[in-house]
């Protein structure tokens, strides 16, 4: 069982490698903050020291969120993946954060001052996430060809745009700014009182996960297989869009979209491990996500004093050509 | 065992219809008739995957309607006449889904698993596959591999939807003789759907053949000649 050391030799350097780049992260911004400042941001904060100010407000919560996106993205891609059979399912090319981005959009336009404070946000993006992936799950039912599922992903994100631009020629300018402002998105805009929340939905998420993990390794051998084996295929599909639009909206709530990360990362980990055992993919998943975002975000920083690159952009500078790349591999 | 009562089989009004029979443990049974005249049709009911449009499925004295999904895997094992294609899916890791249906919540295989699981490789000669990749074997490879899956599924019931369509002639021989064995040697009932008349014709396999005018499956013994299946099965055949 060589494979399976293989595994956790994997695991455990990307386990040592992940707080050495969180590390990294924190010092590469433009004002020099040393230990001292971390120490006193988390445990010995009076907010009089401006440094511990930028530590705990800024750097904290955008290296955080770094490594929750890249994770729960990348968890989301995996779940998806396997669950429709394609290695090119992904939230953000199925449409699912375009949910998240729809319900938010409308429900800030109402006006209701509920809809626009954090958890209005957020319950909306979960949400609109779970109603869209519920969409695309009814689709898939109907399709045979692993690009016509894409194709329906990329038609429900353009419809949705579409009706949020609607929506936008129509509300009032306070509601606008709101919207705008949320559907820019970056890692900055988390508040360090956000965080411990935000870990605790993402480590339930993550709990159940593994919960999901035999069906899935079932489900790599195609539903009617799986239904002989006795998986509860309704109840798995519906527990995995849950888990995807958890996520998702999640991280869609607070670091608006983000692209191509949930596509590309466990295909590169698939690609890497040669395996289908679903508890090492979605742990190594997580972990590469999480360095990946971090290390996109660190050269965003190094190049913040030139230019200013959304981390959306760079992730799909970056993603992209590497989705084409799987495409000429996997579905010539 | 397997004992059906006046089986009517079909997805919306009745395809074949089937006297009181009973497919006893340690027998393998060939499944013969024309097709399109419904054999996966009968073998998906007799499995549970469809419900029967009239008439009971008693598996091992058990009403099959009464088996919850979930446990139905440890009374029958289904072999699918197309095998999965994955990418990066090992053999062992394939096979040892067989042993699901018996894992705890997150799937870990105890010893016993993985014990019986080798035995099964062992048993079917194809540990020179275990760390091969499924999308790597050859299609007679497959099928042994599709099989291995079924038997570690410890069932008392093993039901094979044409597992000897694209082999060569040795291979059909192979997986053939592995089921009769299988059957023989571990007491199973091993049902399997075939149009290879010649090669399971007088080797010991019992006969569930489909009269291709009447629509009805009935049991016919070893003895059976290839000539009287020709003439059950294919009427219009002019022998």
């Amino acid at each position: 069982m060589h494979q399976t050391k293989k595994h956790s030799v994997f695991i455990i350097v990307l386990l040592l490698a992940l707080p050495f780049v969180a590390g990294v992260h924190l010092i590469v911004g433009q004002i020099d903050i040393d230990f001292s400042d971390y120490w006193n941001a988390l445990f010995n904060f009076d907010g009089t020291n401006s440094y511990d100010i930028i530590a705990r407000e800024i750097r904290i919560p955008r290296m955080t969120m770094a490594i929750l996106a890249g994770a729960s993205l990348s968890i989301a891609g995996l779940l998806m993946q396997t669950l429709f059979n394609n290695p090119l399912a992904g939230p953000y090319v199925l449409g699912i954060n375009s949910g998240a981005s729809l319900f938010v959009a409308f429900s800030i336009m109402t006006g209701i001052p509920f809809f626009t404070s954090t958890l209005g946000i957020t319950a909306n993006a979960l949400i609109g996430a779970f109603v869209f992936g519920l969409i695309i799950l009814f689709f898939s039912r109907f399709l045979r060809a692993q690009i016509s599922l894409l194709l329906v992903g990329l038609m429900l994100g353009s419809f949705t745009s579409a009706l949020v631009s609607i929506a936008q020629t129509v509300s009032q300018a306070d509601e606008l700014k709101v919207y705008t402002l949320w559907a820019l998105g970056s890692l900055q805009k988390v508040e360090f009182q956000h965080l411990m929340p935000i870990l605790g939905v993402f480590m339930v998420g993550i709990v159940l996960t593994f919960f999901v993990a035999k069906s899935l390794n079932i489900l790599v051998i195609g539903e009617e297989n799986a239904k002989l084996l006795g998986v509860n295929i309704k109840r798995a599909r519906l527990f995995i869009i849950a888990l995807t639009a958890l996520f998702t909206g999640l991280i869609t709530a607070f670091c608006g979209p983000i692209a191509f990360v949930g596509l590309a990362v466990p295909n590169l980990v698939r690609m890497i491990l040669k395996t289908q055992s679903h508890v090492t993919l979605i742990i190594s998943s997580a972990l590469v996500g999480a360095i990946f975002i971090l290390l996109c975000d660190i050269c965003i920083q190094l190049i913040e004093p030139h230019f200013l690159i959304p981390i959306n952009i760079f992730t799909s500078l970056i993603g992209a050509p590497f989705v084409v790349f799987i495409i000429l591999k996997k579905l010539r | 065992m397997i004992r059906i009562e006046q089986l009517k089989v079909g997805y919306h009004s009745a395809l074949l219809s089937f006297p009181s029979i009973e497919l006893k443990q340690g027998e393998m049974y060939a499944l013969v008739g024309r097709n399109g005249i419904g054999k996966s049709t009968f073998l998906k009911t007799i499995t549970g995957q469809l419900a029967p449009i009239e008439g009971i499925v008693f598996m091992n004295s058990r009403d099959i309607a009464t088996i919850p999904f979930n446990v139905l895997p440890r009374f029958v094992s289904y072999v699918n006449a197309r095998f999965p294609l994955v990418d990066f899916l090992s053999v062992h890791s394939f096979i040892a889904l067989g042993r699901s249906p018996y894992t705890n919540l997150l799937g870990k295989l105890s010893s016993d698993d993985l014990d019986i699981i080798s035995s099964v490789i062992e048993q079917l000669n194809i540990a020179h596959l275990k760390d091969r990749f499924t999308s790597e074997l050859s299609d007679g490879e497959r099928q042994l591999v599709a099989i291995a899956k079924a038997v570690v599924q410890q069932t008392d019931i093993i039901v094979l939807d044409e597992p000897t369509a694209f082999l060569d002639y040795a291979n059909k021989e192979e997986v053939l003789n592995q089921l009769t064995s299988i059957a023989k040697m571990m007491n199973k009932c091993v049902i399997v759907a075939t149009h290879d008349i010649d090669l399971v014709v007088h080797k010991g396999i019992q006969f569930l053949l489909i009269d291709e005018t009447l629509k009805t499956g009935n049991i016919y013994d070893a003895a059976i000649t290839k000539a009287d299946i020709l003439s059950t099965c294919f009427k219009s055949m002019s022998v």
